[in-house]
């Protein structure tokens, strides 16, 4: 990894590291009350509530991960960190996007969902963790460099 | 030739010797996937790791079993056309004692006898009998075993190990005994064989009664998130506590030794898609083939017991111990009896008790908690004969007797003392 791949990777997952820490801390706090919808993002826990403190806690571990991996951020051990932050948000994002799959195939009537259906089911609003999913890829172009520098 | 028996000395010269011919030592280049390996052992970052992989582990456990096959399908077929068709065709009907036996009990409502609408209140050996292993149990395993291959073929539950080890050090078990503890909530039977690679007499006798009270099965725990998935982490809570604090107290009563071991830890591997295509259809292959015909004989004892006047009396003669040592209602006993042939189909009976409003959200969780603990299922008990001699197996049975009578009635102790039982 060159300086300029260092240094963005150190802005880019220091900034990372802060959403996730405020996302996490906002999921906490939902997990105490009643939870809450705001736009697009949801932390109401409405799917199933008893998930939404443990979505809370690695979310905001997820945030230390990247926050912690930043200072020399090429060296090894530094970008695991990163690595492991991005594979907890991978976790709680996949199985956000897999309990819509499951749930947007069977019917409410009928055997299978009609079209409308399926394709409502993935409307807004979504968990904190499927907006950082996109952001939390940007670790596998420095997983590669890895893997041609190694 | 003369074989010598080498000493000590003699072994690990030899060993210096073999290892100098055939290591080369050098600097070694830590690679990404070494950091990552360390970092998951590590606790201040192997725990939250651990908390998210346990968190992935059970999504996908709820929304494949849960929602997608028995809420998604299984529940409208066997409601909607099995149980339904059964009524119109069976011959007998309603009242009919075969009929009882086979199809639908009926319930009472009003002081008139009532088909059934689902096939957990049915309570017939072709209905609930069919509905409970291949409605819910079977995608509950098959949930189960396919991501505790994948742990397994990735190379994390060694790890896992590593990070419990200081913990169940406490209980005199190590970091190992997580393997059939996770094998036993697939089902209890692979679990209590999984005990075998524990060095020492007591460490299996800790692992094997630890497992057969505290762990549910993959079967139980389907049944149990289809029925009251709002209560699960307050029983799982209470199952931990209990595992955590009895395996205290029996390592301090059980005479033995509690050895250190040295666990090998490999890295992490890409899993092969064949290896975990047949773990899943040895492992459910071999649960359907034990858990199927428990569940109907269960439900045809069941079923015999309630023709019979059987169960009133036992629900008579029981209820009042029962209802002022646990808390629980005299109903209670045809669950617990059920469930010594099978606790998912326990579970099942359980569910059609809390339809029709015989017990309250705190007498649930006894229930359901009780149910867990109360006794291992026939299967896991013959298993317990086999595994352990017949003073271990006893001394299981004296240890599961007290557990269950002090932590029922701790149970109940708390509730009242919150004011909810």
């Amino acid at each position: 990894m060159n300086e300029v791949e260092e240094k963005f990777g150190q802005i880019y997952f220091a900034v990372l590291g802060a959403v996730a820490l405020a996302f996490g801390a906002a999921e906490l706090i939902a997990s105490a009350g009643e939870g809450f919808t705001w736009g697009i993002l949801d932390s109401s826990g409405a799917a199933d509530p008893m998930f939404l403190p443990w979505r809370a806690i690695i979310l905001l571990s997820a945030g230390f991960f990247y926050l912690s991996s930043v200072k020399n951020f090429a060296e090894i051990h530094q970008l695991a960190k990163a690595v492991l932050g991005s594979i907890m948000i991978w976790i709680v994002a996949g199985m956000a996007i897999w309990s819509r799959i499951a749930g947007s195939i069977p019917g409410e009537e009928t055997w299978f969902n009609s079209l409308e259906g399926f394709l409502a089911s993935y409307a807004p609003p979504y968990c904190p963790e499927v907006f950082l999913l996109p952001f939390s890829l940007v670790v596998v172009y420095y997983i590669l460099k890895e893997k041609e520098a190694g | 030739m003369l074989k010598v028996p080498l000493s000590v000395d003699e072994r690990w010269n030899l060993i210096d010797r073999i290892s100098k011919q055939t290591v080369e030592f050098g600097a070694r280049k830590h690679t990404l996937k070494d950091a990552i390996a360390e970092l998951t052992v590590k606790p201040l970052t192997g725990i939250p790791v651990a908390i998210a992989v346990l968190y992935g582990f059970w999504s996908f456990f709820v929304d494949f079993a849960g929602t997608l096959f028995t809420d998604g399908f299984m529940v409208r077929l066997f409601d909607e056309h099995w149980l339904p068709w059964l009524q119109s065709v069976f011959p007998g009907g309603l009242g009919n004692p075969f009929y009882a036996l086979m199809v639908d009990a009926g319930h009472i409502e009003n002081g008139v006898l009532v088909a059934s609408d689902n096939c957990l209140e049915s309570f017939g050996v072709l209905t609930s009998g069919f509905f409970v292993p291949f409605g819910v149990v079977l995608w509950a395993v098959l949930a189960f075993y396919l991501m505790f291959a994948l742990l397994e073929d990735v190379g994390y539950l060694p790890r896992l190990a590593v990070l419990v080890d200081t913990v169940l050090h406490k209980i005199g078990l190590h970091g190992y005994a997580i393997v059939p503890t996770f094998l036993a909530l697939g089902c209890n039977i692979p679990g209590v064989t999984a005990t075998r690679p524990l060095e020492t007499r007591k460490q299996r006798f800790l692992m094997i009664t630890l497992l057969s009270v505290f762990v549910p099965c993959g079967a139980q725990i389907g049944i149990m998130q289809d029925l009251v998935p709002e209560l699960m982490g307050w029983i799982f809570l209470t199952l931990v506590i209990g595992y955590l604090g009895f395996g205290f107290i029996l390592n301090k009563i059980v005479p033995g030794k509690s050895p250190e071991i040295i666990m090998d830890v490999p890295p992490y591997r890409m899993p092969m898609m064949k290896n975990i295509v047949s773990k899943l259809w040895i492992r459910t292959s071999r649960f359907l083939l034990v858990a199927v015909p428990f569940v109907l004989l269960g439900c045809l004892i069941v079923g015999l017991m309630y023709l019979t006047g059987a169960m009133d009396w036992l629900a008579t003669v029981l209820g009042s111990f029962l209802m002022s040592w646990f808390g629980v209602p005299g109903e209670t006993v045809s669950p617990l009896i059920a469930g010594f042939l099978r606790k998912d189909l326990a579970v099942g009976v359980l569910g059609g008790l809390m339809e029709q409003g015989i017990m309250t959200t705190f007498q649930v969780f006894t229930s359901v908690v009780l149910l867990c603990i109360y006794f291992p299922c026939l299967a896991t008990f013959a298993l317990m004969l086999k595994e352990e001699n017949w003073k271990e197996f006893l001394g299981s049975i004296a240890s599961l007797v007290a557990m269950v009578l002090v932590y029922g009635g701790l149970i109940h102790l708390v509730g009242v003392m919150l004011g909810v039982a």
